[in-house]
Formats: structure tokens, sequence, C-alpha cells
């Protein structure tokens, strides 16, 4: 009750109309922002701190958070719109939710994913509100070992990417193992295949790979005669979403907050990762999994809902033990601090107004975007009544210009081209792309983990078995590489799903 | 009132959205005295690290105060990865025309260039050091609820049984892994070091969650920690105590004279015309000796100790001499 009652107070204190507008401010420049190409919710938050430096800390927060949701927002209209996505956890939202706007449905999964966002944002925030504390201890709980092992588990989700051929996608996956390799070893400090050259120093960048694979692959399969590349500018009505991708939706959205909830409790662990891990759940488990890389309304519900209930959960541990989880959480720690606030639990203990005032204005935050975003979606989708070759040179500029604004290096957009060319050369050989982009990001994060555990255990790779979490998780990945072998049976049709 | 802060924000925003359309920063007014910095003409300040860390904070609280000190745009530009190297790299290979400079931290920006495998391409000659800001000491912490009461018990369950307990580093060579390296070179206590490479949040996790034995980590990392009970800081390594940990004996009360820490300054490229060199160097110390920033690095538990350029020097050039002695013992064998 006590709880309540503060929360109410929170939202009284959060309720004044300046605040709201500031939250709105910060809804609409985050949206634009995100929207501009290749500036994701880390910089997009970090360039806008400046904005809020005079305001109050209830005010500066309040605003930050709008910015941040709005960013992630913006990030998802172009990853539908324009095939390019702003950021990390939005790339894999491209498969599903361009392959939407080319069938004439943009509309319906730019509301979806707003919706989504919200959906999943709120649940995680009532996480937040109602059990913060014994939340962020849960979180805890996975160390080094069992990071490992749940990342087994994602690796072992490949099969489920498959398609026609384990082995091509077996292939995919070792081929983005390898790309992440690339760069300064993260723990002897040593160089990895970066031929000398700077650049490469820190790995190739992440959304110019996927910008590539994705998305200028497909620009460059297109034929002249080819019907897939024509997109079809929505009609009115098809801006809402049909009753039928209302309701198969539902459980996609239920199965992304509650991937992105519990992902979002682990220190550590990347909103892309989430999205990434919700996508390939419906490939497994949606009653459409078939339809998913087709436009199917799944592969963009699950993800983006995912990606946001990861960025509300990831405050928990914020808020209870004063840890970042991911970077854009960094960047308002950073903003927090700049305020004088030290987050933390001594956050609720000395300065229990702002904190309640922050939280409401993160159920706040969610529902403006989506008042926000879901009038402007028309708007938004209008981009696609340029005259196609127009659009299509429109994608391109604007691929290249995101993959130079990710460091404002030229050669982010070689790196794009580069794996452009990879894509199309891969799309021949008919080897699935989504493996490569599962192991590409969860990569860095394995061999971190398991050196860690390691060199916790001293080398005694026991350290898996021993610990009953990381056990059980081993145990979960081992099974899902088996089930492939189990369903044998099948009617064959089930089984075949082109991947995109 | 609440409406002029609204319609300035509301100006701030356009103009900030007009700034990132077209990448200039036209009317920006100044009293640019002299040629340098030049009216309108931004500088850069790089930060190494990513945002939200201590580095990036530190940046951003001296920014806007440099801002007014040098009267033209500071812009902090986050470059973070591999320890610092890619952003000291840039630093380093800017034009030395006081438009680039950036924050130096060690042990990173020291030791970087002296480990041949990471084939830096600077060395501490690259660099001009313009002012250092701030020491933050390396402390030693146990679980709450571990046997060891004082840092002498500690250290010598450590040497009784080597490599027993794990300690977390935020990284290979990094601060906490030079300190360990010390502590086990002057009294022979080993510690297994596991090296959490994404940084000090990373390695405190890991610690709450009991998943490694002892915290290596800075003043700034456990103060918070330290109030709530959820870590025992046995031992601080610097010559006086902590400020915001003023029951925790310093290694020399206890018996060990060891100092370590992490220390954040600013630099330019080398060959900064005089006049540039001056002009940085009196505006950094304005800002980072400002009250107001004092005391914002005070309530994140950092304790301003501020130096000129030639004082940051000389003691980049001792802190080198050090390093270099323990560089073996804290260099990868495998």
């Amino acid at each position: 009750m006590d709880t309540l009652n503060e929360l109410i107070g929170g939202f009284a204190a959060a309720m004044t109309w300046q605040n709201l507008i500031f939250a709105f401010l910060g809804c609409l420049l985050g949206t634009i922002i995100g929207v501009l190409p290749g500036i994701g919710p880390v910089a997009g938050v970090a360039l806008l701190i400046p904005l809020t430096m005079n305001l109050d800390a209830t005010g500066a927060i309040i605003m930050l958070c709008a910015i941040f949701y709005g960013t992630a927002y913006g990030g998802t209209i172009t990853s539908v719109l324009l095939n390019t996505p702003g950021e990390a956890a939005s790339a894999i939202t491209t498969i599903d939710g361009y392959a939407m706007t080319k069938i004439g449905k943009a509309g319906a999964a730019l509301t979806i994913a707003a919706v989504g966002s919200f959906v999943g944002g709120t649940i995680a925030t009532v996480g937040l509100v109602a059990a913060a504390k014994p939340l962020g201890e849960m979180g805890l709980l996975v160390g080094p070992p069992e990071f490992f092992a749940l990342m087994v588990v994602g690796i072992s989700l490949l099969v489920a990417l498959a398609g026609k051929s384990m082995v091509k996608a077996v292939m995919s996956g070792a081929l983005g193992l390898l790309i992440s390799m690339v760069g300064i070893d993260p723990v002897a400090g040593a160089p990895r295949f970066t031929f000398g050259s700077d650049n490469l120093l820190d790995g190739v960048s992440f959304v110019a790979v996927i910008v590539g694979v994705f998305g200028l692959s497909e620009i460059l399969s297109y034929r002249k005669d080819s019907a897939t590349s024509v997109v079809h500018a929505p009609g009115l009505r098809s801006l809402l979403p049909n009753r039928s991708e209302w309701r198969r939706s539902a459980p996609s959205m239920a199965r992304g907050t509650g991937i992105g909830f519990g992902l979002g409790l682990i220190p550590g662990m990347t909103g892309s990762v989430s999205s990434l891990l919700a996508y390939v759940a419906e490939k497994k488990f949606s009653k459409h999994r078939n339809e998913l890389g087709h436009g199917a309304i799944e592969g963009v519900a699950g993800p983006e809902t995912a990606n946001n209930a990861h960025a509300n959960a990831a405050l928990i541990p914020l808020f209870t033990l004063g840890i970042p989880a991911s970077p854009t959480i960094a960047v308002l720690m950073g903003a927090f601090l700049q305020q004088g606030l030290v987050p933390g639990p001594t956050l609720f203990t000395e300065h229990s107004e702002v904190a309640w005032a922050i939280i409401a204005s993160l159920f706040i935050g969610n529902l403006l975007l989506l008042l926000l975003n879901v009038p402007l979606v028309g708007l938004w989708t209008s981009i696609l009544r340029v005259p196609a070759p127009i659009l299509t040179a429109l994608i391109l500029l604007f691929m290249v210009i995101g993959a130079y604004t990710i460091n404002f290096n030229v050669f982010d957009v070689f790196v794009m081209i580069g794996f452009g060319l990879l894509g199309l050369a891969l799309r021949y050989l008919d080897i699935p792309l989504a493996p490569m982009v599962l192991t590409l990001v969860l990569g860095p994060l394995m061999e971190r983990s398991l050196r860690e555990s390691l060199e916790i255990s001293q080398g005694d790779f026991g350290v898996f078995l021993n610990r009953p979490i990381a056990a059980v998780l081993i145990g979960v990945g081992v099974l899902i590489v088996l089930s492939p072998l189990l369903k044998l049976r099948k009617p064959k049709a089930l089984i075949e799903d082109p991947e995109t | 009132m609440p409406r002029t802060r609204i319609a300035a924000t509301a100006f701030a925003a356009a103009a900030l959205i007009a700034l990132t359309a077209c990448g200039s920063n036209a009317g920006v007014s100044g009293s640019a005295g002299g040629d340098f910095p030049k009216k309108g003409k931004s500088i850069e300040l790089i930060v190494s690290f990513s945002s939200g860390g201590a580095v990036d904070t530190a940046a951003r609280l001296v920014q806007p105060i440099l801002e007014k000190e040098l009267g033209t745009n500071v812009e902090v530009v986050n470059k973070p990865g591999a320890g610092g190297q890619i952003g000291y790299t840039q630093l380093t290979s800017a034009k030395p025309d006081g438009y680039t400079i950036g924050a130096t931290g060690s042990p990173s920006v020291v030791v970087s260039p002296l480990d041949p495998a990471r084939g830096a391409k600077y060395t501490r000659s690259s660099f001009q050091p313009l002012g250092r800001q701030v020491i933050d000491p390396t402390v030693i912490a146990v679980q709450p609820d571990s046997p060891y009461k004082t840092l002498k018990e500690l250290l010598d369950a450590a040497k009784a049984k080597p490599k027993s307990m794990t300690a977390s580093t935020t990284g290979l060579q990094t601060g906490e892994h030079f300190a360990l390296a010390q502590i086990q070179e002057d009294t022979g206590a080993e510690f297994a070091p596991v090296h959490f490479s994404e940084g000090a949040s990373q390695a405190t996790t890991a610690f709450l969650g009991r998943h490694v034995d002892i915290l290596v980590a800075n003043v700034s990392d456990v103060t918070d920690l330290s109030k709530q009970g959820k870590a025992r800081v046995l031992g601080v390594m610097s010559a006086e105590r902590a400020p915001s940990l003023p029951d925790v004996p310093t290694f020399k009360e206890s018996g060990y004279d060891l100092e370590a820490g992490t220390v954040r300054g600013y630099s330019a490229p080398a060959g900064l015309p005089d006049a540039v060199a001056k002009k940085l160097e009196a505006a950094l110390q304005k800002a980072i000796e400002d009250p107001a920033v004092v005391q914002k690095m005070k309530d994140l538990g950092l304790q301003t100790s501020y130096m000129s350029a030639a004082d940051y020097a000389k003691f980049w050039a001792g802190q080198e001499e050090d390093f270099k002695k323990v560089l073996p013992m804290v260099q990868k064998k495998d």
C-alpha cells in the first residue's frame, strides 16, 4: 500500500504541465533524432542531455526518459519503412517489418510496434514498482557461468532459424562468430584479424553490418523485372492493423514481454539480444511461424515488445543496485549523476520524491509515445508514396549516411558496402542471413562470459555443470539442438521454411 | 519563469536539431581575445570511454565552464573501445591546433604504449598534458560476511593459500590489475584475478552476486556500496584516508607502503603552439577548480586533485617508471 501511495505521489509530482510538456518534447525530439540515420538511443540521449541541464532534476530526468523511448521508436520507423535500422535492437525488425512494407502493410507494422512497445514497457515498469528489490537480486544470481550458459541457449536456437538446410545455417552462424572476433581481444588486449588497421581495432560496427547484410543486399538483388522491388504505399484503411493482426500479435507481445523483461534484469545483457531472441522465439513457437520472413506481424510484435520491455526492466538493476545494465542506461545514469542524484537504493531513501516521480514519468512516457506515434503513422508512411526508383535511391542515401554517422567514420560506409556484397552472395547461395546476425550479437557476450567463468574457476570447465542454474541452462541448450532430430517424423511442409 | 524556461528549451532544441542537420556551429558568441579559439569554431573533447562512466561524467561537468572560459563550443565526443586505445589514437593523430583535446586516464594511457603486444601507435611523447583533475585511489573490499576483518588478515590468508580467492579487475593491465600486482610483489599475497573488461559495473555486479570474492575498485565505485553495507572495504591505497570513506584505513596505516589508483586529466596532441597551450591550461584549471564542479565530483566520491600541465607531465613520467617495473606481472602469459 505504501508503494501505491508513493507512486500516486510520484504521479502528482510528475504530472505538472511543465513536466508533461518536457515529456512530450522529449518524445517528439527523440523520435526525430531516432529517425535520423545512424543515431540510436545511446547517441540520441547523449546528444540531448545538454538540453536538460538547466531543468530541475525531475523535469530533466523525465525529459531524458522520454527522449530515450522516442529514439528507440524512431529507430523502428526506419527499420520498417526503409529497411535501415537506426539501432542494433531494432535490426531484426527489418526482416518482417520491411517485408510488411513491401506488401502495403507498413501502417499496421508501425502501429503494432508502438502498441507492443507500450505493452512491454508498461508491464516492465509495473514489475519495477511491484518487485524491484527481489527482481534486482534475481538478476545477481546470473554470474559469468550462468551468463555463458544463457548464451549457449541463445546460440542453440540457431536450429530454429535453419530453414531448409541445417548445414547452411551452421555455416552462416560460424561466419557470424568469426566476424564477431574481429577487433581487440577483450581480455588479453591483442588485436585480432585487424590486418594492422586502426579502424578494425574495435571490431566491425554491428549496425553497419546489419544495414549491409539485410538492407543493401536486398536492394542489390532487385532486378528490373522483379516484383519484389516495388513497395506499395498503404491505403488509408491499411494504416491500422486489422482484427486478425491484432489477435496474432497478442501472444507474440506476451512472449516478447517475458523475454525482454527476463533478460533486461541481467546486467550486461543488451537490448539487441532480447529482440533477436524474441524473433527466434516467434520463429520456433508462433502459430504462423512459416510466414515469418515474408511480412508476418509476429516478426514485428515480438522483437519490438521485447526491446522495450528490456529497456524498462534494465532500469531495475539501476534503481536497486546502482548498476547501469546497458549502454543506454549508462547514459541515463550519467545524466542522473550530473543532476546530483546517485542511482541505487539510496535514491529511494534520500530523494524518494524524485525517484517516484521518475517511475511515474516512465508510465507517462510510454503512454505519450503511443499517443504521439499512432496518429503520426500516416505521416511516416506517406514517405512510401515517393516513386519507387527515387525511394530506392533515397534508401541508399539513408544507408550511407546511417553507416557514416555511427562513428563519423567513412570506414563504416565501406563495411556496410562490403557486407552488402557478402549478403548478396549469401542470398545467391541460399544461405540464411539470420543465424549470422544471431551469432554476431551473441558471440562477444559469449566469449567474454566464458573467459570470466574460466578465470573464476581457474581453468576448470566443471564450473558450468556444478552450478545448478548454469547446468540446467546448458541442458536446455542441448535439448534444443537435439530437437530437430526428435521431430523428424513431422510432415515436411511444416519444417520447410524459406528464410530470407 | 517556467514559461521562459520552456521557451528556452524549445529554442535550444530547435537549434540543436539544426546543428545536427548541418553540422556547423554558427551563432556561437564568444569573447575570443587573440587568435585561439576562433569564434564559432568548436573544440572537440575526446573521451576514450563510453558515456556515463566516471571519465565521461567528469568531462561533461567541466565542459560548460570550458565553454565559458574559451568563448566557444566544446563538444564532448565519446570514442570508447580497446581500453581507451581507440580514443587515444584518435587524439594523438589529430592536428595539434588546440581544437582537439582529450581526457587522459592512467594507467590506460600510460600502459597501452608500453606493451608491444597492443600495437599502440602513440607513446607518452605523443601527448601534451594540460592538467590533472582527479585521483581515484584503489580500494580492496570483501563480502560483508567475510571472515576477514582487517587488511592484514586478508593478505595473510592470500599469502598462505595463493590464488585461493578470486579478485575482480576491470580488465587486463587496468589500475586494479596493477594494484593486485603491486600487492603481490610487496606482500606475497596472491589473488586469482578475474578480468571484467566491460568495466567497473560488471565487476561490481559479479561481486554483489558473490561470483567473485574480492572487489578491487576505485573509491568512487564503492562509496555507495559501503554505505549500504554491501561491501566491507578493508583498505585504501592512498597516502591519506579518502574523505568519502573516513573509517577505512590506508594501506600504509595497515603496514603496507603501497599506493595505487586511477588518475584522470586532460591532454592535447603534442606540439601545441605555446599561446594555445597556455590558454587551454588556464581554462581547464578554472573549470576543474570551479567550486560547483568540485562539489559534484565530491558527491560522486571523487576527490579533485588539480595539477598544472608541467606537474602532470612529470607525474605521468613517474607513473611510467613505476608501471614498467610490474608490467611483466600483468602481461598475459598464455
